[in-house]
């Protein structure tokens, strides 16, 4: 088998495992490069490529798309939004919204843009009021905003520590948390610089952390991903299961309709809106 | 040497062995298992690395970048995290407790 067919058949054996074919891409990148500098012929490198295919799906976990499902039964309300209404100048951008989720669940909130699915979230945070309904939140609060939330100036340990600060832990107590989730997002803060000089998808990254800090019972994020790539992308579905295996209540702002099926509760805004429009 | 009882050891061993390496200073996968071979472990199929590169990865205890090097095309970097280089300190210790019993059991066959 030459080198070409090998890593073609590695690359259809690790989407046949179900690894996120981004992933894939840079493991058959990898094995091609370390084949060119070891001038060594695939089988006698990495063995057949069904094998080694195993062998990567098991270093990386279970396949993103069969993700884990409910181990337990859902715990007690933490969040519970009921008839949420809000207009913006004479545009009714929510309409009578309830949401309901439990520790240990993940909901989805979905539709088009511009249909409230930030402004919900807003209001889920206390950030804005609705003009008609109440939300009720038990337990603390982690929040990552779509973009902004971070300070221009300060380097990402600085963020840790301020935030850890409003949550009750000290400094180094705080630097250390944030870099251990940095580190499941795939990123090592440690020699970053100020913030302003971060890539868009490592401050959304900074963000993820930060509303993490402190280890609240409720956290609502808001498309927290934009700017990440593929894998990243994964290492952040990996920790909002982790999140709720650890019977944390998330509520997660998305537009790609990919994902639901790995979450609990799926609230989707756009009928409301196409109601509206009607009317 | 033994080639069953050699890919045993490895097992046990080789996450540790490349966090040493990664420890000096980042490297790419066929450095590493050049710089392996080099201290004695013998010879690293890639088959058997990067396996275990992409665990560390997952773990937090090593990050990876696709990088330009001085010649020649990209290759994926790995460098060691601080909680990578935490874990590695608490395991060296440990594993010097436990080959010291190892140790002075194979010694007194040595000397028998």
């Amino acid at each position: 088998m030459n080198t070409d067919a090998w890593l073609h058949a590695l690359d259809g054996e690790l989407r046949r495992r179900g690894i996120d074919p981004a992933l894939a891409r840079h493991v058959v990148a990898e094995a091609a490069v370390h084949l060119r500098d070891s001038r060594q012929a695939p089988l006698a490198a990495f063995g057949p490529p069904d094998a080694y295919a195993a062998a990567v799906a098991e270093s990386v976990g279970s396949p993103v798309r069969s993700a884990p499902h409910r181990r337990s039964a859902p715990g007690p309300v933490r969040l519970e939004a009921r008839g949420i209404v809000k207009r913006h100048r004479r545009r009714t951008v929510l309409s009578g919204v309830d949401l309901t989720v439990r520790a240990g669940e993940i909901a989805a909130v979905v539709g088009a843009n511009g249909c409230g699915k930030s402004t919900l979230l807003r209001i889920c945070a206390g950030l804005e009021s609705p003009d008609r309904g109440e939300v009720r939140l038990r337990g603390t609060l982690g929040f990552c905003p779509q973009d902004g939330g971070t300070s221009d100036f300060l380097v990402p340990d600085e963020h840790f520590a301020l935030v850890g600060a409003g949550r009750g832990m000290r400094r180094g107590a705080a630097v250390r948390a944030g870099r251990a989730y940095a580190a499941a997002l795939d990123w090592d803060p440690a020699g970053a610089g100020q913030a302003r000089f971060l890539s868009g998808g490592t401050r959304q990254k900074l963000n993820l952390v930060m509303a993490g800090l402190g280890d609240p019972d409720v956290l609502l994020l808001d498309e927290p991903y934009q700017g990440f790539d593929r894998g990243s992308y994964v290492d952040f579905w990996r920790q909002l299961w982790a999140w709720r295996d650890a019977g944390k209540t998330i509520v997660v702002v998305t537009h790609l309709l990919d994902q639901l099926d790995r979450v609990d509760t799926v609230l989707d805004l756009t009928p409301a809106r196409t109601t509206e429009a009607r009317a | 040497m033994d080639h069953e009882r050699r890919g045993q050891w490895l097992r046990g061993v080789l996450d540790l062995c490349v966090l040493a390496v990664l420890l000096r200073r980042e490297s790419y996968g066929y450095e590493l298992a050049q710089s392996l071979d080099a201290a004695g472990l013998g010879p690293i199929r890639g088959g058997t690395l990067y396996p275990v590169l992409l665990r560390l990865q997952r773990t937090g205890m090593v990050t990876a970048q696709w990088r330009e090097g001085e010649s020649g095309p990209a290759r994926k970097y790995y460098r060691i995290t601080e909680a990578g280089g935490e874990m590695l300190r608490r395991t060296a210790a440990d594993w010097e407790t436990f080959t010291r019993g190892v140790d002075t059991l194979l010694r007194e066959v040595a000397t028998r």
